[in-house]
């Protein structure tokens, strides 16, 4: 089997439109009907992930930024993308297409594929099967959103079939893909501004159809190996290399997990494990995976699998990602409310029990990417191998990392995100906070400046802030204190604390104001206090309800 | 270190100062040495931690223990290393760490630590990372202490400890209280951190007392 050349294969691409957005609408069905405009942070950007037909209609575009999209659309509702909703809501579908065949490959949430060989044959033709697959997934979606079939000869094709809803004729994909502008064998969806169609373009290769009439070792001598790839692509081929190696049986990753896994985030700990040793020993052989099937079993003796593919090799990070997504899918049926899956599919029923990851698909691996100083890449596997280590020894949430967000405290300015997981703020961050990309956010008024203090204490240490004559410390309702804070008492001071030597504040907060269950009144003081043990030493006190704590203290 | 300067090739014959030319290693320890900026820089000896060295720091609380700390663990992520620091009480402020030129992508943090755990995950650390920043947990044995120089040493990682540190140390801080003022706007800023500083290896511990910052 080894290195046999492989033929377009005639593909089936279901693809549902603005998948996030159809994804928000199955979850609130009041965002029916109504103009939605899905946001993600892409670095500091707030950018537009999908939106609605209604939101398009009045000019909002991918990639916009929200602001902009806001402007254009006043009535949008703007909702956070959610990657793991719509792996969750896309589950559904690809349970009604794998009614009508077993063999369903995930592209990404919101776009399938499977080959239509034995089905086509089954259901009576392209046309037919094509109006069954259109049936089934629309009544899973029930009116939520659109699907779109296309069937056309290679997975290229048939993705690019999908967007006209059309049937290619067996062996004329070549003529179907030619009047298509060169962006799309780039772009994944829009086919935007990436550089290599652009500089395609200046060269004068305007459609698909120009470059599938150059001859391949022009193409190969200019761009080389990618080169080779998008040609083919162009030609109605498999984007593939020609040669496919036969994954090897025993690279089969497996896991047991006991006691069983009921929590997407224990399982998916687990996953990330499992999918950086199968990566690690495929690139060990030389080569690296293009598809790979997720199967787990359940308590109750279920099997369920998946089968997922990339455009180019899977990263760790990918396969990850990919993982959690389908973890998210299983688990979240199986503990979420009925229903949410199409109706007469078996959900899940239990937790996990066992894990296991297939290599699908391998091709010889065309050079990994490492960072410019080899010795960089080096250092960050040594350590992510022994902080997932420590994860094992004391749990996932045990190793943190630090994420400067927006905020007014010391204690809400961060957020701490478990390792290995994305790096991302709640909050927009504050202006003139350590942290690159954050100068276009606006300040947050009544934030405490620096010095930051080196250790902060959640929830507060009790503390009894007093005045000169003993009564505590309070604020009123204009933020002005009733008197100066002359002692500081509390057990996290070396020796119990002692009389105020200075001070400065008091910080007035008002937090949600607008939300009368929410909201939260305080105000702090940085105090300096002379103890006997050690001298000067510096802190924060917030008083709120009447009680003063020790939120930090500068060490 | 500076005891040793005495019976360096500089008094030696010039066969032997030949010798000492050719068999220098390509890479003297001293240029491995993690560079610390900042404050510390003018308290620590030589401007830098060896790696593989133990640097212990101590003192009351609120003298500026964990500061120290984490302008040596600057030190590593500015050598584009990763750092790991120990907290098991998880009170550690991230913004600090930021404000002393800590690079948050490459710094984990491992909080909730079980004391008896505590010696396994340090030795896990210093595996990996080139710096470990850890706080002692209490009665701390001194057989496991020694066998984290041990650790350190072997693996060229530097282990910053803060905290009663029970073995010995390349160089140990004391910090002392500072100075705090108030400035024309209001605020209160630290008018600099006080260390006195013994550095291990020398026949008699130097003691430095300095002010920086």
């Amino acid at each position: 089997m080894t290195g046999r050349a492989v033929a377009a294969t005639r593909t089936c691409c279901v693809w549902c439109p603005d998948w996030p957005v159809v994804a928000h609408r199955r979850r609130t069905p009041a965002l029916v009907g109504v103009p939605v405009v899905v946001r993600e942070r892409v670095g500091a950007r707030d950018v537009v992930r999908a939106a609605s037909a209604e939101a398009r209609a009045e000019g909002v575009r991918r990639g916009m930024r929200r602001r902009e999209a806001e402007a254009r659309c006043p009535a949008a509702v703007v909702v956070d993308a959610d990657p793991a909703l719509e792996a969750r809501a896309f589950e559904a579908v690809a349970r009604a297409v794998e009614r009508i065949t077993p063999r369903v490959v995930l592209d990404r949430p919101g776009r399938c594929s499977f080959p239509t060989r034995g089905p086509s044959r089954y259901f009576g033709g392209d046309d037919a099967l094509a109006a069954r697959v259109r049936a089934g997934v629309s009544a899973v979606l029930g009116g939520a959103g659109d699907v779109r079939v296309g069937i056309a000869d290679g997975v290229f094709a048939a993705a690019l079939a999908a967007r006209r809803d059309a049937v290619v004729p067996p062996g004329g994909s070549a003529a179907f893909l030619a009047p298509w502008p060169v962006a799309v064998l780039f772009g994944d969806d829009d086919g935007g501004g990436d550089g290599r169609a652009q500089l395609l373009v200046r060269l004068g290769l305007r459609t698909v159809g120009d470059v599938a009439a150059l001859s391949r070792g022009a193409v190969v001598a200019r761009f080389g190996a990618p080169g080779e790839g998008f040609h083919r692509l162009a030609r109605g081929e498999d984007a593939g290399p020609p040669v496919l190696v036969t994954p090897p049986p025993d690279l089969v990753e497996h896991v047991v997990l006991d006691p069983p896994a009921a929590r997407v985030d224990v399982a998916a700990f687990a996953a990330k494990g499992l999918a950086d040793r199968l990566l690690a020993r495929l690139s060990a052989r030389g080569l690296a995976c293009t598809r790979v099937v997720v199967e787990a079993e359940t308590e109750h003796g279920e099997r369920l699998a998946r089968c997922w593919r990339h455009d180019g090799a899977l990263t760790p990070a990918a396969l990850a990602e990919r993982v959690r997504w389908q973890l998210d899918g299983w688990l979240a049926a199986a503990g979420g409310p009925r229903g949410e899956g199409a109706e007469g599919v078996d959900d899940t029923t239990g937790g996990l029990t066992g894990l296991r990851l297939v290599p699908d698909e391998v091709v010889p691996a065309g050079g990994r990417q490492l960072g410019f100083w080899g010795g960089d890449q080096a250092a960050r596997d040594r350590a992510d191998r022994v902080l997932a280590r420590v994860q094992g020894m004391l749990g996932p949430e045990a190793v943190v990392t630090a994420v400067v967000q927006g905020g007014r405290t010391p204690a809400e300015q961060v957020r701490w995100v478990p390792w290995g997981e994305p790096r991302e703020p709640e909050r927009p961050p504050a202006a003139g906070t350590p942290v690159p990309g954050g100068a276009e956010a606006p300040g947050w008024p009544g934030a405490l400046p620096p010095p930051y203090p080196a250790r902060v204490f959640v929830p507060p240490v009790a503390a009894q802030l007093l005045d000169a004559a003993g009564r505590p410390v309070t604020v009123g309702g204009r933020g002005e204190q009733s008197a100066a804070p002359a002692t500081l008492r509390s057990a996290v001071l070396p020796g119990g604390g002692g009389p105020v030597r200075a001070w400065a504040g008091p910080w007035a907060h008002d937090v949600r104001w607008w939300d009368p269950r929410a909201r939260r009144r305080r105000a702090l003081w940085q105090v300096v206090v002379a103890t006997a043990a050690a001298g000067d030493v510096a802190c924060l006190v917030a008083v709120e309800r009447g009680a003063a704590g020790v939120e930090a203290l500068y060490d | 270190m500076a005891g040793a300067e005495g019976r360096g090739p500089a008094g030696a014959g010039p066969v032997v100062r030949d010798l000492a030319a050719r068999v220098r290693p390509a890479v003297a320890a001293g240029a491995r040495a993690l560079r610390v900026t900042g404050p510390l820089a003018g308290l620590v000896p030589g401007g830098g931690i060896r790696r593989g060295a133990t640097v212990a720091v101590d003192g009351p609380p609120g003298t500026g223990v964990t500061t120290a700390a984490l302008a040596l663990a600057a030190a590593a992520t500015a050598a584009g290393e990763w750092a790991a620091v120990v907290d098991p009480p998880g009170t550690l402020g991230a913004l600090a760490a930021a404000a002393a030129g800590v690079d948050l992508d490459r710094c984990a943090v491992v909080r909730h630590v079980p004391a008896d755990r505590w010696p396994a995950v340090v030795a896990a650390l210093l595996d990996g990372v080139a710096l470990v920043a850890a706080s002692v947990p209490p009665r701390l044995r001194p057989g496991d202490a020694r066998r984290l120089v041990a650790r350190a040493r072997e693996r060229a990682a530097v282990l910053v400890v803060t905290g009663p540190w029970p073995v010995e140390a390349a160089v140990r801080l004391h910090t002392e209280a500072g100075a705090w003022a108030r400035t024309a706007s209001g605020l209160l800023h630290a008018r600099g951190l006080h260390a006195r500083v013994e550095v291990h290896g020398t026949p008699a511990p130097v003691r430095l007392h300095a002010a920086a910052g």
